[in-house]
């Protein structure tokens, strides 16, 4: 995860599995957020709780430019402040009400929540696309060990025998979501074999974590 | 134990009484194992882990008990002697949530629109008017009254939207009963109750159970009626943070249409009932 001494960027999951109109849960070091998209298509996050009775804001819905949290309808802008309370439509809510958000960036189709305040941008992947997201019940030293390759500077590992294949790794407590990247050259055929590839290293990454357990 | 505070000499549902049976059923109270079972002699029958008797009382459907000595009878339900009324044992669901949670959810009414959607409310009637609140000293009871909602489908037995009056009652800290506009006979209130067992601080089993005015509508069809609703109301309940209900102001924010629950935290917090509580902000 690129770090420096005032915060750090995780790679929360990948543009294409966050449509408009949509919410999710995402994890940061610095604990569960609600990664939405508004129908405009600009990508948000904000801590996974409604301030009002503690519900989860990933479960919530979005309109417009808004998330809702599905409990009462409370409405928070991109920047965190409560703009709707639906028992009290008439009501402009205090500007007291609002959620914690982090800063988002979506750069080469992978989006990226900051937690603290980092001085440099997310790193670029070059001529790297991304392909999928999986989750492996397993930590990182595990997939390094499996791929036959330490993660470099910017959080990347190589994958033995297909260097063509990359995978970018984030911790997400005793799992770690998994991004696959591939050559931005490479044809259909090699994104399916990079798939299967990455699938079946989880299942080795796994196996040994159970045998290390 | 020591958590139980006060709310450990009050009484529980541990069962539906129509189920009991020789063998008894395993279940727990406030992290206590216990037994519930039919004696010969066909009354209830509450044993503790260690062998010890439970009080016992068979009431609205269901048996209850409580693991210390409880000083107050079981609060009353004079509905539940109107002659006429149907009564309905709703069933159990089990909620990895506070109890009192759960009971909270209960006295609410803005959730209608967002967790009940196009049944018990629906967009853009999702303004809650004033009502009142008040903790009843001679009772010792939360009740909140002229709570009025528009809702599309109020009962099974509804046609049609209707604006639905309520009132609220909270006689026991994990119980709650509602008084709501009956379709088939103005004038009367339909009773629904929601009867919370405390199993662990984070995890109830709900007993709803109903006396109602309604001689058409099939029992399954009215059973399916209220779990439908209270398997909605799950799915918020196991997922709020914290699962304690706080009681300290400052880690939620309520507003005019929560003072129901404002009145039950306040209420909780004052006879000490803090199992399923949050004290300390956190």
């Amino acid at each position: 995860m690129p770090s420096d001494t005032a915060g750090s960027w995780t790679p929360v999951a990948l543009s294409a599995d966050l449509p408009a109109a949509t919410v999710m849960p995402a994890w940061t070091s610095a604990g569960s957020i609600a990664l939405w998209r508004s129908q405009s298509g600009r990508a948000s996050a904000s801590s996974d709780r409604c301030p009002h009775r503690g519900m989860r804001l990933s479960h919530g819905f979005v309109r417009g430019e808004a998330l809702s949290c599905i409990y009462h309808g409370w409405s928070y802008s991109p920047a965190g402040g409560c703009v709707r309370i639906p028992a009290h439509p008439d009501l402009v809510p205090p500007e007291t009400i609002r959620v914690a958000v982090q800063t988002v960036e979506e750069l080469d189709g992978v989006i990226w929540v900051a937690a603290g305040q980092p001085a440099a941008q997310p790193p670029r992947l070059g001529d790297l696309i991304p392909l999928r997201s999986l989750t492996a019940e397993a930590g990182i030293e595990e997939i390094e060990a499996v791929a036959g390759a330490k993660a470099n500077a910017d959080g990347l590992i190589s994958v033995a025998d297909y260097p063509w294949v990359r995978l970018l790794p984030t911790p997400q407590g005793d799992r770690t979501l998994v991004h696959v990247l591939i050559e931005q050259s490479r044809g259909i055929e090699d994104r399916v074999a990079a798939s299967r590839i990455a699938e079946a290293l989880r299942r080795r990454v796994e196996a040994r974590q159970k045998e290390a357990a | 134990m020591m958590k139980a505070g006060a709310m450990i000499d009050e009484w529980y549902p541990v069962g539906l009484f129509s189920r009991l049976t020789e063998t008894g059923n395993k279940t727990a109270l406030m992290g206590e194992p216990i037994e519930v079972a039919r004696a010969q002699d066909g009354s209830a029958r509450v044993t503790s882990g260690n062998g010890r008797k439970l009080p016992v009382r068979v009431r609205y459907g269901h048996v209850w008990s409580s693991l210390g000595n409880p000083v107050k009878e079981l609060f009353a339900i004079p509905e539940a002697d109107q002659p006429g009324r149907r009564f309905v044992d709703v069933g159990v669901v089990r909620v990895r949530c506070s109890p009192l949670r759960a009971v909270e959810n209960f006295l609410d009414i803005a959730h209608f629109p967002f967790v009940h959607t196009d049944i018990l409310g629906a967009e853009p009637h999702t303004e809650v008017e004033n009502y009142k609140v008040e903790i009843r000293e001679d009772e010792d009871e939360v009740w909140a009254t002229q709570v009025k909602f528009y809702q599309p489908q109020a009962a099974k037995s509804a046609t049609g939207g209707i604006t639905t009056e309520y009132m609220y009652r909270v006689p026991a800290p994990t119980c709650s009963v509602l008084y709501k506009t009956c379709p088939p006979r103005p004038g009367e209130w339909d009773v629904i109750t929601l009867f919370v067992q405390p199993l662990a601080e984070d995890l109830c089993d709900v007993w709803p159970w109903m006396a109602l005015f309604d001689d058409e509508t099939p029992m399954t069809d009215l059973i399916h009626f209220q779990q439908m609703i209270f398997l909605q109301d799950r799915s918020i309940l196991e997922n709020q943070i914290p699962a304690l209900l706080p009681l300290d102001p400052g880690m939620e924010i309520p507003t005019r249409a929560d003072l129901t629950s404002v009145a039950y935290r306040r209420w909780l917090k004052r006879h000490n009932y803090t199992y399923g509580a949050q004290l300390v902000a956190q």
